[in-house]
């Protein structure tokens, strides 16, 4: 197979010097209306004695630089992206378009609520929905990502129980198939994990689970569907049980895309969910972030909620910054804004009637996919996969052809890799999700090369998949140097 | 729906080549009971693309904004001027919508900007180190907090009553969930008590937390504080709200600052009601290990080209999970840019200039109160307390402030209940940026006439 | 993969050379094999007291970490500073150059293998 068949890559790609490379230290591209006069005259005995050596670029200069750079990156964008855990559906324009109106970007957060109700009405109004959506009708906006989320959420769960006298439960159960954050955040709030192993079908064995329950379990952590692709079917049960035994279950919304407007996870018995607007509500993820994390809880668990949150009283909203049984603050402010509205924007798009085709199309794409790759490839559970599926390298291994070596080569004909090596209760996991917001053809496309790749594995023709990435302008790099004698600043000389 | 590409005739084929002719038959593992009819949620129908420009142009109407007021607004977000170029590139799809750079091949971007942010911010700090960043000056307070007790094994975090409420509040939350010995430290009036923090350092303290220019915009020196964690091996960690200082006075790093950290929206990130902005977090390079959150690092590709990579991941929860240095599994990325953007555009220079200004309007301001108003003494930045006669008089001026669009300050009881017993609520913490001119404070000071 | 027969070897994968009353411990070549390139090791104090089973030192490749346990009871009397430099000793040279710590054994041992048995654990 030839490696130029497909292109990530368009038009010319130029190397592009660091900054500080580029010696124009003493420029500045900023002229400001000015004001004349100094610093207050006792502030001078603080004057900075050594320069920074912030390298200053014209503004010609610094458009390219960063231009350049961006054209080095692969987005939504610029092509498929099945990243399975992360939701890459397209970001639509009119958010952008809307956070950026100066009376939402130019507002000060100390403002007087009364100079604020226009953005207090949006995000009061987007609590609502997500209440609604999730089943579970308190919402708190504060937390800034899906793992702080979590963090709020066990803060609450903890809270709870406190305050019943409750104050040993402590031990949180978490899946061997979770994400990491999940293990991570409960630790952060104080409690104990303890992993559940998995069942044979990727599910929660349910006899595991009530080997696990006693008096101590503060909650169960669950994402559902799972990070196998799978919905916990014995949902119900799982929550019964976890009731039964005094505790808690936390639903970690990474995976709402598969059931938004189709099913509520606190209708299964769910007690707290965050959802990940940058996930299910389309906010862009900006190379890593910034993200939100909204938590959703019952009537039990809403008198811990953070503060500040969002009130309203007849027409008019106020924020509430104290509250007695409140778990306080945990970020800065009262929330992402800018991402939570870009959030409302899209659910605003969708609204009551089209809603639930998000859920709909995800989990068809995903399942189409499924069943294009099912043959080549092995499928670790088999069965109807909700909006993301789970292949391995089972059947290229033997081959000498493993997860990375597809995921490179994937990137030779023109698409992001899926997920790789997660979840890790799968050997050589490869974690495919390609969202609502792909059309039939891309699918195809991701297939084809898929396919394409099987067949040269079996045809004994790997040379071009170990060697992959070929195309684009930078090839594997070393991770291990970079670990060993990790350089993380350019030395000032 | 316009976000989604499939016709209907598209989804009964694709439904088709699996053997399937209606969509819900993929649902059929979720219980019945639990499946909603389409449309049974309590939600508005759905908009098009013009009815939600027409929404939010209206909220965002009735909402009074910096753009046409003149904010003197501050307390940890600051309304500095932001560059066209800035948002520009951070609108581009190719650094919009990537993901975090875990391939790195078609990602080198990402990273090469995230290296060049985390130099920067190590310069602008006076630091070794960066990370490529955290949720938020509050988070990254609490994280710094966390990680000096990794490092030192002890848990008596010294926290000055003069750091930023919200920081102390979140931190408080964040420690409460461990074993903590938590202590603050009063102000002495509106100014950190660097004396009384550094008696209060003692053998079982893992760090002393100050907040370098403080709450009330007051600047110290910190060399005390260094002395005293030098004494009683105990962390200094230096937070901040106001970036652009440092394009004027002494960073943190030349205190000797293990962790430094603080917010990064002064650096070309609007004030957005509070969000997304973005957490700077540095520190001594043999800390490295112990820090929270991603870096990005300089490594060379088979072919021996220079390249970056995501590294030190084996802190973080993807991999050491329940023994992670964090919980965090994300950046500010998008900010980290506009940050990495902002600073490229200013220079050394333009960063001088912008600190210049916004602590020449200060001084301007100060230096010409009327009777019966009155100012913090000592070193200040761009930002200082007002003190009125009583609650009456300040709220007088507030009032005349809106109906002049002037927002005059941050009553400080809004921020921190606590100062209803401490001070009285006469007082108002007021900023400045290169944003006010001349003529602004010309006008503040007429507005002030109304404290009479 | 080797095994030298001269020592004797944890289920959990370290090795532990004793002479006299001191014991020296490292990891073996299937787990060096295993992590991939070692790129930091987080080494104990010297003095540390350790019981059999503790973990006293953490080795990490680019994307796995493991802890290390002792495989006897001592006290930590040298460590291998090199491993600070070069991480990498432990790959090349992992009954060698790669050694973790020495301990003056005073305490008990947890259950030890010899070469053959821990040849026939690791196949099993």
């Amino acid at each position: 197979m030839s490696p130029t068949t497909y292109s990530a890559a368009s038009g010319l790609q130029h190397e592009e010097a660091l900054l500080f490379e580029h010696a124009h230290e003493d420029a500045t591209s900023i002229a400001l209306p000015g004001i004349a006069g100094d610093a207050c005259p006792e502030l001078a005995a603080f004057a900075r004695q050594t320069p920074a050596l912030i390298p200053g670029l014209s503004e010609p200069e610094a458009v390219r630089h960063f231009v350049r750079l961006s054209q080095w990156n692969h987005g939504i964008e610029t092509g498929f992206y099945p990243l399975g855990s992360c939701t890459m559906k397209y970001n639509p324009r009119v958010n952008e378009q809307v956070v950026r109106l100066p009376g939402l970007a130019g507002l000060h957060p100390e403002q007087p609520d009364d100079s604020v109700q226009g953005v207090l009405a949006l995000l009061f109004e987007l609590q609502q929905w997500l209440g609604e959506i999730s089943g579970l009708p308190h919402v708190t906006l504060q937390p800034a990502a899906g793992a702080h989320g979590e963090l709020a959420g066990m803060m609450v769960i903890r809270a709870y129980h406190d305050a019943r006298g409750d104050t040993t439960r402590r031990k949180v159960l978490v899946p061997d198939s979770a994400h990491g954050t999940n293990p991570a955040s409960a630790v952060l709030a104080g409690l104990e994990t303890v992993e559940i192993k998995s069942g044979a079908d990727g599910r929660i064995d349910l006899e595991v689970l009530k080997a696990h329950l006693d008096d101590d379990v503060a909650a169960l952590m669950l994402t559902n569907p799972n990070t196998t692709g799978m919905f916990e079917s014995d949902i119900a049960e799982i929550c019964e049980l976890v009731h039964a035994a005094g505790g808690m279950v936390y639903g970690d919304g990474a995976n709402l895309n598969a059931l938004v407007g189709l099913a509520r996870p606190g209708d299964m018995g769910i007690d707290c969910l965050h959802i990940n607007v940058h996930k299910t509500f389309s906010t862009p993820h900006g190379g890593g972030g910034p993200g939100a994390g909204p938590v959703a809880v019952n009537d039990a668990l809403a008198p811990f909620l953070p503060v500040p949150r969002i009130e309203r009283h007849d027409n008019t909203f106020r924020v509430v910054r104290k509250d007695a049984k409140s778990i306080g603050a945990i970020f800065g402010s009262i929330g992402q804004v800018g991402v939570l509205l870009r959030a409302a924007a899209y659910i605003a798009a969708f609204g009551r009637n089209h809603l639930h085709r998000i859920a709909e199309d995800a989990v068809l794409n995903a399942n189409y996919v499924l069943n294009r790759l099912k043959d080549a490839y092995h499928v670790p559970f088999p069965g109807l996969c909700k909006h993301e599926c789970l292949l391995t390298d089972a059947l290229q291994e033997k081959h000498g052809v493993k997860t990375l070596d597809i995921a490179k080569r994937l990137i030779d004909l023109g698409m992001h890799p899926m997920t790789v090596y997660f979840p890790l209760i799968v050997h050589g996991a490869m974690l495919i999700e390609p969202t609502e917001t792909e059309a039939r053809e891309t699918l195809d496309t991701f297939c084809d090369a898929m396919l394409e790749i099987a067949a040269a594995c079996e045809a004994g023709d790997t040379e071009a998949l170990h060697a992959a990435p070929l195309i684009p302008f930078r090839r594997r790099l070393d991770e291990t140097q970079a670990a060993r004698k990790p350089v993380l600043v350019w030395p000032l000389n | 729906m316009r976000f989604l590409p499939h016709t209907d005739a598209d989804r009964q084929s694709m439904l088709q080549s699996m053997g399937l002719d209606d969509v819900r038959q993929l649902f059929a593992d979720i219980p019945a009971g639990f499946h909603l009819a389409p449309g049974a949620l309590d939600l508005p129908d759905a908009l098009a693309e013009a009815d939600i420009v027409r929404k939010f142009t209206r909220a965002a109407e009735s909402n009074r904004h910096a753009g046409s007021t003149r904010c003197f607004l501050g307390g940890g977000t600051y309304h500095h001027f932001v560059p066209a170029v800035v948002d520009y590139i951070i609108s581009r799809g190719e650094v919009l919508t990537a993901y975090t750079p875990y391939q790195p091949e078609i990602a080198q971007g990402t990273l090469q900007t995230l290296f060049e942010f985390q130099t920067m911010v190590a310069r602008l700090l006076g630091m070794e180190v960066a990370n490529a960043s955290m949720y938020d000056a509050a988070t990254a307070v609490a994280e710094a907090a966390l990680m000096a007790k990794r490092i030192t094994r002890k848990s008596r975090i010294v926290m000055a009553a003069s750091v930023n409420p919200a920081y102390r509040e979140v931190t408080r939350n964040y420690l409460s969930q461990q074993e903590f010995d938590y202590v603050e430290i009063a102000a002495a009036g509106f100014r950190t008590d660097v004396a009384a923090l550094a008696a209060g350092v003692d053998d079982a303290t893992a760090a002393v937390v100050v907040q370098y220019p403080d709450f009330f915009g007051s600047v110290h020196d910190l060399a005390p504080l260094r002395a005293a964690c030098d004494a009683h091996k105990a962390l200094l960690v230096v937070c901040f709200s106001d970036a652009s200082a440092f394009g004027l006075i002494e960073p943190p790093g030349s205190y000797g600052a293990d962790i430094v950290c603080g917010s990064g929206q002064a650096l070309g990130i609007p004030m957005g009601f509070g969000g997304p902005h973005i957490g700077l977090f540095a520190c001594r390079e043999k800390y490295v290990r112990q820090m929270p959150g991603r870096l990005c690092g300089m490594t060379n590709d088979v072919d021996g080209k220079r390249g970056f990579v995501l590294t030190l991941s084996t802190r973080e929860q993807h991999i050491r999970r329940e023994k992670a240095t964090s919980n965090i599994c994300s950046n500010q990325g998008l900010m980290c840019t506009a940050n990495a953007c902002y600073m490229t555009l200013m220079g050394d220079a333009g960063l001088k200039e912008v600190a210049r200004h916004s602590a020449a309007a200060l001084q301007a301001l100060v230096s010409s109160l009327p009777a019966g108003v009155t100012a913090a003494g000592g070193a200040h930045y761009n930002e200082t307390v007002l003190s009125f006669a009583d609650q009456a008089a300040r709220d007088r001026v507030l009032a005349a402030g809106r109906a002049q669009d002037i927002f005059a300050g941050i009553p400080l009881e809004q921020m921190d209940a606590q100062y209803d017993k401490t001070h009285g609520n006469k007082h108002l913490l007021v900023a400045t940026t290169e944003m006010i001119g001349a003529q602004d404070v010309a006008d503040y000071m007429k507005m002030l006439e109304a404290a009479r | 993969m080797t095994i030298p027969a001269d020592l004797k070897y944890t289920k959990e994968h370290e090795w532990v050379r004793i002479e006299g009353d001191t014991a020296t411990f490292g990891i073996s070549d299937h787990a060096q094999e295993a992590l991939g390139d070692i790129v930091f090791v987080e080494l104990p104090e010297i003095g540390r007291e350790l019981a059999p089973g503790d973990a006293f030192a953490v080795v990490e490749s680019v994307k796995a970490v493991s802890d290390v346990y002792a495989p006897v009871g001592g006290e930590i009397i040298e460590v291998n500073e090199a491993l600070e430099g070069e991480p990498e000793k432990i790959n090349t040279d992992s009954y060698g150059a790669g050694w973790i710590v020495r301990v003056k054994i005073n305490g008990g041992s947890g259950e030890l293998l010899d070469a053959e048995a821990y040849a026939t654990f690791l196949k099993e």
